[in-house]
């Protein structure tokens, strides 16, 4: 948002990008923004951008629903070349998995290319999706 | 504002809309306000504004012509804005009539003040749809992106990327970004979002037929299904088309008539208000 231009980065080159917001709603925006940007810039589509920023806002509301309050929301996000993957944490004082019949999940496997969730340990609740850059061009 | 427009109503013959015009009760009083119009523009146009007697002719119009003001209101009320403010600020294009109206022309005052009096309505629409005030240069821009993301979706048979709509819109990509940030901030209440409640009945019959079959997998169908059946017609299609029939949110937009961007938004919302009431059993 400033007028000055920023350098022009290869996100390629960056490999992981951490972030962490406190754990709480009003951060969410921060990272489908950060989400968005950096599907952007590996050239993904509208859509896909658009579906990434919606996976990231359901994800880590879901996340958010579990999370021990006053606890922290870290985020890392991974680039290749033709892909994202976001990796998602908190701490839950008892986590759940969401189960793989449920709307969540149904919501979350058509916005991405891959979703997992799983316990790390007793009191950590991560999820990991990736959207993969379809090929395109052969219109 | 409309108990006070109401209460003149029935107090004075006023000019009723025209398409409210029906033979049968409003010609003579119709025929008699009309006639009152152009007496008062008459005695306006030979009274100095400084003249007492010009502001109360002035105000006479504006009373004459508020059920005007509250019809055209009307039409916009079901955009989430409130009625009385419509109307409020209709009657400001009202105003702006009545000050710009030139009788010489031969044009009915109703005909001259109604593209006005809209105009203002919607220009309160365009200032009051950005739920974070968003800079004019940004609105713009999300204007442009929605036209030229349409355009480039239709010439590449997929959806564009952000370059793609950089370079056709030769702006950086940074800018290009942020009015896609700054779409996800219009909120929508928006013009270009009319309601649909009514018109995707047929295919709405249609996309509900699905319905069992693609929530039949899912376990918590019993409680999705009262929520489903809170959502507008539309926000449930496009739910159902994206995540139920696999359609990409460009497929979507084409399908509705709308721009991708406000899909993605409308999903972004309906997502919002299903998770909040799902996490909250």
């Amino acid at each position: 948002m400033t007028d000055v231009a920023d350098p022009p980065v290869d996100v390629r080159d960056v490999a992981e990008i951490d972030m962490s917001v406190p754990a709480e709603g009003a951060y969410l925006s921060v990272l489908r923004t950060a989400a968005a940007g950096l599907a952007a810039r590996l050239n993904f589509t509208l859509d896909d951008i658009e579906d990434l920023r919606i996976a990231v806002d359901e994800a880590c509301s879901i996340l958010l629903a579990q999370a021990i309050a006053g606890s922290r929301l870290t985020c890392a996000f991974h680039m290749t070349e033709d892909s994202v993957t976001v990796r998602a944490s908190v701490r839950a004082t008892s986590p759940r998995i969401p189960s793989r019949d449920g709307f969540s999940w149904t919501v979350l496997t058509a916005l991405t290319s891959r979703v997992e969730f799983d316990i790390r340990s007793p009191d950590l609740l991560l999820i990991e999706l990736s959207h993969q850059r379809p090929v395109v061009g052969l219109a | 504002m409309k108990t006070s427009a109401e209460a003149l109503v029935d107090a004075t013959p006023s000019i009723p809309p025209e398409r409210d015009l029906k033979p049968r009760r409003a010609t003579k009083d119709y025929a008699e306000a009309r006639a009152r119009t152009k007496t008062a523009f008459a005695k306006l146009a030979q009274l100095e504004p400084e003249d007492p007697d010009w502001a109360e002719i002035r105000e006479q119009l504006v009373r004459l012509h508020l059920p005007l003001v509250e019809h055209l209101a009307r039409r916009f009320s079901n955009r989430g804005e409130p009625f009385d403010d419509l109307a409020q600020v209709g009657t400001i294009g009202l105003l702006k009539a009545v000050d710009r109206f030139e009788p010489e022309r031969g044009v009915e005052f109703s005909t001259y003040a109604t593209p006005t009096i809209v105009g203002e309505i919607k220009r309160h629409f365009r200032d009051r749809g950005w739920s974070i005030r968003v800079p004019r240069r940004l609105q713009e821009m999300r204007l442009e992106l929605s036209t030229v993301t349409a355009d480039l979706t239709h010439e590449l048979s997929r959806s564009p990327t952000v370059s793609e709509l950089a370079g056709r819109l030769q702006v950086d990509q940074d800018s290009v970004l942020e009015g896609l940030e700054s779409a996800n901030a219009y909120s929508t209440l928006s013009l270009d979002a009319p309601d649909t409640r009514d018109e995707l009945g047929g295919t709405m019959a249609e996309a509900l037929r699905f319905d069992d079959d693609a929530f039949g997998h899912i376990e918590d169908r019993e409680s999705l299904k009262p929520l489903l059946a809170k959502l507008t017609p539309r926000d449930r299609k496009i739910l159902l088309l994206r995540f139920f029939h696999g359609m990409t949110q460009s497929q979507i937009a084409a399908e509705i008539g709308m721009s991708q961007m406000h899909v993605s938004r409308l999903l972004s919302r309906t997502l919002a208000t299903l998770r909040q009431e799902l996490l909250s059993d």
